[in-house]
């Protein structure tokens, strides 16, 4: 096809794409009362530009521009923009979401003093988060992806005065350094062995990547070679870059504080865009991975999948169950990614990026209310504990449907995007371990199980919230008509209701059964799925159970007629104290970096602070002994020499009495010395 | 003939005498005296050693010479001697000392 645009206004437009929201950013905070129209002015037009790179890239050509910035050597540095299918998908992506939540913002954020602030950081996010989707080498998408940690950082700290707010934010922002420092190393790798860091021409279809390979224990690419084990460290440096930004077990544990942001911004940060950096990440890169590096990422996908499941069942707090549930499913896209199935991880990542933030912003919608309820009736109560919420449905319908249908999504049921893109990873999974064999099995057994605690912790949720019984006029002792509770306005509602079209199947694919026919999935997808029994078998059994999961939930969580979790039990507690990964981190961690840090005071004060002190004290002996020296021996002969020359004066004075006959008497002593002298001689 | 050194002899006491008048008395015009001593002395000295030039007789003249210098000097040595009086009061050259530094 060819395109109606030149490269030249392809490169404008993607330029315009991603200044806006820079531009919006510090004229939000020039301009202190406008934020808003800046924040949703520029996003508007980055996904109006977006939307036009997609519908001329998409599947048809592949732009990539780019300027030397930096020339070390033989080794070159561009500044450019890479735009292939999957940064225009993810630049879509990311600015139609964003554009959702800035519309959501207004509303939510209308009473905050300092919302210009607000805007202004999601505008700064939003342009770093374009930056790194079309970045065309990684450093400068490392350069970016520093940024969006950066922007994220602000916005969890956006209440600063909240004590919370900050220790959360310090957290995220240090783990996130520690995957931070894995990218590095692997870029480092890459640049010593490849010469080069462009995506390119590294990992294109003609990449460098491709003609570097092992043999015999060395690891051989066109411009040098190093030892083999290089290939796996590189693969898992990139590994941990990504479980730093995608919170992936065992840095996963800043992503739950981080939910002491705004509600707006979880869903846009921390459940959309920026947590699915790292998986971008991961499918950049993905040509790298040799055996081993997959394996391990296969598992740690499956694990933190796994664990956080477990977690989510049991939180109390509405977000902590949806920043878990997060944590899970960026676990099954790092899974898919593991397995080899990229096109999944995509799929998911953009399905996940609908329903997630959907059910954020649901969430937020039902905090927001909560907490004018509380505002109003100046009570106190935690307006994100889901143990004061129940039967919302006939209070915020719109709120109770909007959830109910990110929630199927999330849970993979049919007709969902979430049951294209959730049975695609797990039938790959399936595909893998049938090929793998043995040991394999216990992934395709655990990502069920995963997927089945998944439908059971979002419809806990679900009843807990909206079904049942309002428990929160018992708890303030007051009637349910003075609380004034109900579905909050068109700001709110209708981001959330474009988002709740966007989770059925039909804008994915035609047919909301066939994989196949899905558009997302076929172009980055490689290698044809056989149409096996799995197509059938395994969405098959997920759903049937996921149906009786369903009714499980509503009857113990909605109608409490079963009981049947024990508080006491051990499996409760691991869920409920998530995995004691907080304790870990806390006591042991941070108690060792404490003690640590103790140390070094220890030896700052006694060893550092001692050479100080003693050699000042040298120092001050040296300086007396200078101070005698120059006081007796300097000035003594100095003033010596002063005094003898004063007596001198003195003495001289003395022959100046200013009588007349005393200078009489002196020339003629000087005269008849003269003449002796020269009878003399 | 009396011979050369009793000149010089009693032109060094002259002399000594008009020395010592300068170096002690306290009155400008003893001291003038005194001056005027040692001129006479040194006349009586170039007179003396005039014997030896009968041709030219240098030494007469030259002790004419100082005898008419000596006279104008006394008299433009009064003369101060006198203003030094109207002004301050004494002829004591060691109590004027208003051009003293």
């Amino acid at each position: 096809m060819e395109s109606i645009f030149t490269n030249y206004e392809i490169l404008c437009i993607a330029l315009t794409a991603i200044t806006a929201p820079f531009l919006a950013f510090i004229l939000s905070l020039i301009f202190k009362k406008l934020a808003s129209v800046f924040g949703l002015t520029s996003i508007s037009i980055s996904l109006v530009s977006s939307a036009i790179l997609f519908f001329t890239v998409w599947q048809s050509q592949t732009f990539h521009f780019a300027f030397e910035w930096i020339k070390l050597a033989n080794v070159s540095i561009n500044i450019g923009i890479l735009l292939n299918d999957l940064s225009v998908v993810m630049m879509l992506l990311v600015s139609f979401v964003a554009l959702l939540v800035h519309i959501y913002s207004v509303e939510y954020i209308r009473k905050e003093a300092l919302k210009y602030r607000y805007f202004s950081y999601l505008s700064l996010f939003c342009f770093a988060m374009l930056c790194v989707v079309i970045a065309d080498n990684l450093f400068l998408l490392y350069a970016f992806w520093e940024l969006v940690g950066f922007a994220s950082y602000l916005l969890i700290g956006f209440w600063f005065t909240k004590r919370k707010a900050i220790q959360a934010n310090k957290k995220a922002f240090i783990m996130n350094r520690v995957g931070d420092v894995g990218f590095l190393i692997g870029l480092m790798i890459l640049l010593s062995q490849f010469h080069t860091l462009d995506i390119e021409t590294l990992f294109g279809a003609k990449g460098i990547i491709h003609s570097s390979f092992v043999q015999n224990g060395v690891w051989v690419s066109p411009f040098s070679t190093m030892p083999d084990y290089w290939l796996s460290i590189a693969g898992f440096s990139f590994l941990i870059g990504a479980a730093g930004k995608s919170a992936q077990f065992p840095l996963h544990s800043w992503l739950p504080d981080a939910m002491q942001g705004p509600t707006a911004v979880s869903s846009l940060i921390h459940a959309a865009t920026m947590v699915a950096a790292g998986v971008f990440l991961l499918l950049r890169v993905s040509p790298l991975f040799n055996e081993l590096v997959l394996t391990s990422m296969a598992s740690i996908g499956l694990f933190t999948a796994f664990m956080a499941a477990t977690i989510a069942l049991t939180q109390n707090d509405i977000k902590k169950v949806l920043a878990f549930s997060t944590i899970s499913q960026l676990g099954f896209m790092v899974l898919a990614v593991g397995v080899g199935d990229n096109a999944a991880a995509i799929f998911h990542l953009s399905t996940h990026a609908f329903f997630k933030c959907l059910l954020f912003l649901a969430a937020g919608m039902v905090i927001h209310q909560l907490h004018h309820v509380k505002q109003y009736s100046s009570s106190k109560f935690d307006e994100q504990d889901m143990r004061n919420m129940g039967g919302l449905v006939k209070l915020m319908p719109v709120t109770a449907t909007v959830f109910i249908i990110a929630a199927l999504a999330l849970s993979g049921l049919p007709f969902t995007s979430g049951y294209l893109s959730k049975d695609a990873i797990l039938i790959s999974v399936f595909e893998w371990a049938g090929a793998h064999g043995g040991v394999y099995w216990v992934f395709p057994v655990l990502i069920s199980v995963t997927s089945w605690l998944t439908t059971f912790y979002i419809f806990r949720v679900i009843f807990k919230v909206f079904f049942g019984d309002f428990k929160l006029p018992f708890v303030l002792n007051k009637k349910l008509e003075d609380l004034h509770l109900n579905d909050p306005n068109q700001w709110m509602k209708i981001p959330a209701i474009i988002l709740a079209v966007c989770c059925f199947a039909f804008v994915f694919a035609l047919n909301p059964f066939s994989l196949n026919s899905t558009w997302l999935y076929q172009v980055f997808n490689l290698k044809p799925h056989s149409e096996s029994l799995l197509h059938l078998f395994v969405p098959l059994y997920i759903n049937v159970l996921s149906i009786v999961l369903i009714v499980a939930a509503y009857f113990i969580y909605a109608k409490n007629k079963i009981i049947f979790t024990n508080q006491k039990a051990w499996y409760y507690q691991l869920s409920y104290n998530q995995w004691y990964f907080y304790q870990l981190y806390d006591r042991k961690l941070v108690s060792l970096v404490l003690w640590k840090a103790k140390v070094s005071l220890w030896f700052d004060k006694k060893i550092i602070d001692g050479i100080v002190h003693s050699s000042a004290k040298g120092t001050l002996l040296v300086s007396k002994l200078t101070d005698w020296v120059d006081k007796y021996i300097i000035d003594g002969f100095v003033n010596g020499l002063a005094s003898w020359v004063g007596s001198l004066s003195t003495w001289f004075k003395s022959m100046q009495s200013g009588k007349l006959q005393h200078y009489f008497v002196w020339m003629l002593f000087i005269f008849l010395s003269f003449m002796i002298y020269k009878v003399i001689i | 003939m009396i011979p050369l050194i009793h000149f010089l002899l009693i032109g060094a006491v002259l002399f000594s005498l008009g020395l010592f008048a300068v170096i002690t008395r306290k009155n400008a015009i003893q001291i003038l005296m005194g001056i005027e001593l040692m001129i006479n002395a040194s006349i009586l000295n170039m007179v003396a050693f005039g014997k030896y030039d009968k041709v030219d007789n240098t030494g007469q003249i030259f002790g004419l010479f100082i005898i008419i210098l000596a006279a104008a000097a006394v008299a433009v040595a009064l003369v101060i001697i006198m203003n030094l009086f109207k002004r301050v009061q004494t002829v004591d050259p060691n109590q004027t000392k208003s051009l003293r530094g």
